[in-house]
């Protein structure tokens, strides 16, 4: 077997994983940068060079503003809620009471199912005519007829964030449980000696371990829901009415539904860059707060 | 102002008694050192007299007052942890102002306690940092700046040097010392290393599994340990312990290393029973060549530590440690003669591992008494 010199020896080792990169990272950025400077289509995919003209028809398009708004919105409302949600699951969780391990397995049940499977499973419960929730809202007198709670533009992005906010608040829990193992046992003892009250414990004891990896969670959790993409198109394709429909929905409708590959691809690539911008953010806020520690 | 009683206190969790009837009693002032092993108890007892955990029956008692179903922060303790126990966003002022924080106190009244106890510890110049900026002397600084400002009447520390170096330990327990000189108040002090507790304690109770073994002065811990257990964790190098019986009113001792004279009031043990004789290495000493009760051993290994050289010297199967001055002229393999100062030895009873004391009536004396030079 012939020898490598040493010095190419970490590039050999390195090649296949370059190639992959290349093949699937590098090589389709590449294509969608060019892409969306086309108009091409999606089966005459070699279009004529038309500049920017995609990038400034989209973002005057109302229908990428109403996009963008509902993915802010719905980004808001989901992360918002399963931070809070996963926070007071992992503070219940780290109290010391029967069948907390088993609690934990379950817990993170949810989270553990593939999205296509929890939005049809959450489909059923919203389904207008024999749903679980239907049932359950009119047995309890809160409504008094079912509803079409993902047939109508109000109840529809509620019923979608409800839905996502069941399947990741898991994966904030899971962090926010390990974060508070973190959390010295003498620290809480002198915080008790000392006169704190529960809130004023949660505040300085509690919180500097729990505020870093919650960041992290926070960061996660955003950019997925920025990019989200299948639960809303199991449960809704958007619609009614497009009240569902995100960028990553306008993304697939514009480049496959409509067939505007170009157009689709400069999409694409704002989303890309919004979540590069909230990703760059975030670090930059977390850098600062390393470096006060 | 600061007078605790512990009264038959136990815990069990479940089946386990972790701690199997406590009474201790301190007047004011006092500096009491629980000393133990892993596991015997002692960090129990003090997060009892803070209140962080619930006895299962018994009381704890300050100034006369049971404190039991009190909150902790209204025991009039205060807690200083081995791991420091900061807040780690907070900064070293307002670590240090906390507990009064937490009371409401005026704020300006506030700065005026943290300033004085910064200035007591000299640490003025670090209040603005935080604790990630401190080292880990400065930091159990400011965690005994933070029981300090409270003035409290009780004074709790749980193993507080353990995270330090040597020399910071050094230091830091020389400053709980000197702060215990001139505060005196009453504090209670948990730690597994007898030098701390030797040199800190007013008096110490010696716990092993879940009981007190003895609770005396740190002479009396040291120079006539109650039982086998005291005697072997006092001291270090340990006491040295030879198992034997008695023999016509002395010492034999099971390994063949000799048969040794008993010193004064041991005449009243019956011939045959077992018993462990001990003696301090610092007690053991080279013999002249004309002493006259002198035992011959083999040295084994020589030690200079510094201040002392230790000799391990083996007397039959036995070996006893001897504590030396650093001249000693003592080469090892070569043979030595070595006697014991008769005032020092402790005898126990093999049996039930508790210290047997001379009989008071001197008219059972065995005549072996005068077998040991005076001096």
């Amino acid at each position: 077997m012939p020898t490598i010199p040493t010095t190419l020896r970490p590039w050999a080792l390195m090649l296949p994983l370059l190639v992959v990169i290349l093949g699937v990272v590098t090589w389709p950025l590449f294509r969608t940068v060019s892409l969306s400077l086309s108009d091409a289509g999606l089966v005459a995919t070699s279009g004529t060079f038309v500049g920017f003209d995609n990038f400034a028809k989209n973002f005057g398009s109302k229908a990428f503003q109403a996009a963008f708004l509902n993915t802010a919105w719905f980004t808001l409302l989901s992360v918002g809620a399963e931070l809070v949600l996963g926070v007071l699951v992992a503070l219940l969780l780290n109290q010391p009471i029967r069948g907390r391990t088993a609690l934990r397995g379950l817990m993170i049940l949810p989270w553990a199912l593939p999205t296509v499977v929890n939005a049809i499973l959450w489909r059923l419960i919203y389904n207008p005519e024999y749903g679980a929730l239907n049932s359950l809202l009119l047995q309890l007198g809160v409504i008094e007829s079912y509803r079409s709670w993902l047939g109508q533009p109000q109840s529809a992005m509620l019923a979608m964030v409800v839905a996502d906010v069941w399947k990741n608040f898991p994966i904030v829990a899971l962090i926010g449980l390990a974060a508070l193992q973190s959390v010295p046992r003498e620290t809480h003892a002198a915080a008790i000696v000392d006169g704190a009250g529960p809130l004023a414990r949660f505040r300085f004891v509690i919180w500097p371990y729990l505020a870093g990896p919650l960041m992290i969670a926070l960061v996660l959790r955003t950019i997925e829901a920025f990019k989200v993409f299948d639960i809303i198109w199991v449960m809704t394709r958007g619609g009614p009415a497009n009240s569902t429909r995100t960028l990553s929905i306008l993304v697939y409708q514009e480049a496959f539904s409509f067939q505007r590959a170009g157009s689709g691809a400069s999409l694409a690539l704002i989303v890309t860059l919004f979540v590069m911008l909230l990703a760059s953010g975030y670090v930059a806020i977390m850098r600062r707060s390393a470096l006060r520690g | 102002m600061g007078a605790l009683s512990l009264v038959g206190l136990t815990k069990s969790f479940g089946a386990l008694q972790t701690l199997k009837g406590i009474d201790l009693a301190l007047k004011d002032g006092e500096f009491l050192v629980l000393l133990g092993p892993s596991g015997c108890g002692k960090s129990t007892i003090l997060n009892m007299i803070a209140g962080l955990i619930e006895p299962t029956s018994g009381d704890v008692r300050i100034d006369g007052r049971s404190v039991l179903g009190v909150h902790p922060k209204d025991r009039d303790i205060a807690m200083v942890f081995q791991s420091y126990a900061l807040y780690p966003n907070l900064t070293v002022a307002r670590n240090i102002g906390f507990g009064l924080e937490m009371r409401k106190v005026p704020g300006a009244e506030r700065e005026a306690a943290v300033a004085r106890v910064a200035e007591t510890l000299q640490i003025t110049e670090l209040l603005g940092r935080r604790p990630a900026a401190l080292s880990g002397g400065q930091r159990q600084r400011v965690a005994i700046g933070r029981a300090l400002v409270r003035d409290p009447a009780v004074f709790l520390f749980d193993e507080p040097l353990s995270n330090l170096d040597a020399k910071l330990r050094m230091e830091t327990r020389t400053e709980i010392k000197r702060l215990h000189q001139s505060l005196g108040k009453t504090m209670v002090y948990v730690t597994h290393d007898q030098i701390e507790a030797m040199t800190l304690a007013t008096r110490i109770a010696v716990l092993n599994q879940g009981r007190v073994e003895q609770f005396d002065t740190p002479e009396m811990i040291y120079r006539r340990p109650a039982s086998l257990f005291v005697a072997g964790f006092v001291g270090s190098p340990g006491m040295n312990l030879l198992q034997g019986r008695i023999a016509g009113g002395r010492f034999l001792a099971n390994s063949g290393a000799g048969i040794l004279p008993l010193p004064d009031g041991f005449g009243h043990l019956s011939d045959g029973q077992a018993v462990t004789f001990g003696i301090r290495p610092e007690d053991v000493s080279l013999a002249g060549p004309d002493a006259p009760v002198a035992l011959p051993a083999m040295v084994e290994v020589v030690e200079l530590t510094g201040p002392e050289k230790l000799a391990v010297l083996r007397l039959g199967d036995e070996r006893i440690t001897a504590s030396l001055a650093p001249g000693a002229a003592i080469e090892p393999g070569s043979s030595c003669r070595f006697l014991f100062d008769p005032a020092a030895i402790v005898l126990f009873d093999t049996a039930t591992a508790q210290r047997l004391d001379p009989h008071p009536d001197r008219s059972r004396d065995h005549p072996a008494r005068s077998e040991y030079p005076r001096g």
